[in-house]
């Protein structure tokens, strides 16, 4: 069941990913993905190219994906270990989701983050008080890291 | 025969038909005939990865009718190649250390464990060694850490990740102990005598059973028979057992680097004098030393012996009469009537009788 689900998502993605995202399979499984996604062209993240591994359990669907980012990434809501706080893959996942989405999901995530609801607060705190120095810092940690 | 695929770059979308044999670097030749993007400032991405020049269309199961992405870089050549690796090996002080940067050379010391090549690979210990939040919180219990320390394959992936400088910056930056010790932790980290001994299954069962002694040993001490607090659970000692290891490992790693030890790295521990063990093998028997640890922080200690020295070493304040009140009564029996002798012969054996008689009869109390 869940292979044949993660097959056909696969298959679509192969075809036609979203403009600003890829995945695929690492290897010859099919439950451990990578993925690379372009920074949106209109934040601090534009140039970069990051990459997160992808684990699906196996009960996809009808559990959510394990996501994380495995190059750094300077972000409210992303932590050092690359986890990602978002609501979607947690308590808001739904079966009718699919990894295209969720990537896309994670790429608005890059052009707007929400720093009220914070996975690193000293970052979201910058964030908050002084925009130009987080964009300035997010900046430098792209060219460093995701460039 | 060729075969067509698309080529995404933001909004543009571009048909090249290639052939499947083709490297990448032919690719690249095509894509700038139509975009006049220099091949160097080009990254294609399919399937979540990176594309590198010299590997072939075919290989990476690119197939007719599928998209690849293109992102413009311009910046340095070489920049997708492993070049990567070399640049993150000096980051600035303010940003801190890459932990993976994609495939491309970056670094993340988990790779290995999760790439496909050890699908399938059975002696890797179990997924329930990592907790609920992916740390290791549960310890593997010591027949994994040993089983899996004899395979061949883990022991050449040990050596391969030690002999990396970064997995070592990544050992240091991880460990808050090896943090404190500075300097002297990279050097440490990088001798091949640690190496050995953390790649030698022999050296782990040794350091197991050294550290079951020195638990179970203060089990039995009738001067400390009440249990330490924490220490009722055998989850609790086996997590204890399993940090001693490690930072055992490294203390031992560090004195025999000074003192290099033919053969067993253990030599070390019966010089007193210069062995950081010593003073730690004394206080735990309820001596309370003063000694001092030089060059050593002490924290390592603390945590070396887990909960139990903490829990188990409130100061035993008691007179040596109370104290050793049997052990006294037992050499009275034999015939050593002199107190002070007898109870300083005891503090030295650390409440052995047996210890206690070895010193009397040498004369060297």
């Amino acid at each position: 069941m869940s292979s044949k689900r993660i097959s056909k998502e696969l298959r679509d993605i192969e075809r036609d990913p979203p403009t600003s995202c890829s995945a695929g399979p690492v290897g010859d499984d099919l439950y451990h993905w990578q993925a690379s996604i372009m920074g949106p062209p209109d934040s601090p993240y534009a140039g970069g190219v990051f990459f997160l591994s992808i684990h699906f359990p196996t009960d996809y669907p009808f559990k959510p994906p394990k996501i994380a980012f495995t190059t750094k990434i300077y972000h409210p809501n992303i932590n050092a270990n690359g986890n990602i706080c978002l609501d979607i893959l947690k308590d808001q996942w739904s079966p009718a989701l699919t990894l295209s989405k969720v990537l896309l999901s994670i790429c608005s995530l890059l052009t707007d983050a929400n720093p009220d609801d914070p996975l690193v607060p000293e970052i979201a705190h910058i964030y908050k008080t002084d925009r130009p120095k987080y964009e300035a810092t997010a900046r430098e940690w792209t060219k460093k890291y995701a460039v | 025969m060729s075969i067509t695929i698309h080529i995404k770059c933001g909004q543009d979308n571009w048909e090249v038909s290639v052939e499947p044999t083709d490297t990448i670097e032919q690719l690249k030749k095509t894509i700038k005939e139509i975009t006049e993007i220099p091949e160097d400032s080009q990254r294609l991405i399919y399937s979540g990865k990176i594309l590198k020049d010299p590997e072939t269309v075919e290989s990476y199961k690119i197939q007719d009718g599928h998209s690849i992405h293109l992102v413009k870089s311009g910046l340095r050549k070489n920049n997708n190649n492993s070049q990567t690796s070399s640049n993150t090996g000096t980051p600035a002080a303010a940003v801190p250390s890459n932990i993976a940067a994609g495939q491309t050379g970056g670094f993340n010391p988990l790779n290995d464990l999760t790439s496909a090549r050890y699908a399938g690979y059975l002696n890797m210990p179990s997924a329930d060694m990592f907790g609920p939040d992916g740390g290791m919180n549960n310890v593997p219990n010591q027949d994994d850490m040993i089983r899996m320390m004899e395979n061949p394959m883990v022991q050449s992936q040990m050596n391969e990740m030690l002999s990396n400088p970064q997995m070592i910056d990544f050992m240091i930056q991880s460990n808050p102990q090896l943090q404190a010790m500075g300097p002297q932790a990279r050097q440490m980290l990088q001798s091949p005598m640690f190496r050995q001994m953390l790649t030698n299954p022999e050296m782990m069962r040794q350091s197991m059973q050294f550290a079951n002694m020195m638990n179970g040993g203060q089990g039995q001490d009738p001067a400390n028979s009440f249990p330490a607090p924490g220490e009722t659970g055998e989850d609790v000692a086996t997590e204890n057992t399993t940090q001693n290891i490690n930072t055992t490992n490294a203390a031992t790693a560090t004195t025999t680097t000074s003192t290099p030890a033919a053969g067993n790295p253990f030599a070390a521990l019966f010089n007193p004098t210069m062995n950081p063990f010593a003073n730690a093998q004394q206080q735990q028997q309820g001596n309370n030393g003063n000694n001092t640890t030089p060059a050593f922080d002490p924290s390592l200690f603390a945590s070396m012996f887990g909960g139990n020295t903490q829990a188990s070493q409130p100061e035993d304040n008691r007179p040596p009469e109370e104290r050793y009140e049997t052990q006294l009564r037992q050499l009275n029996d034999m015939g050593f009537f002199d107190f002070d002798k007898n109870v300083a012969a005891l503090r030295r054996s650390g409440g052995s009788v047996q210890g206690a008689l070895d010193a009397l009869l040498n004369g060297s109390v």
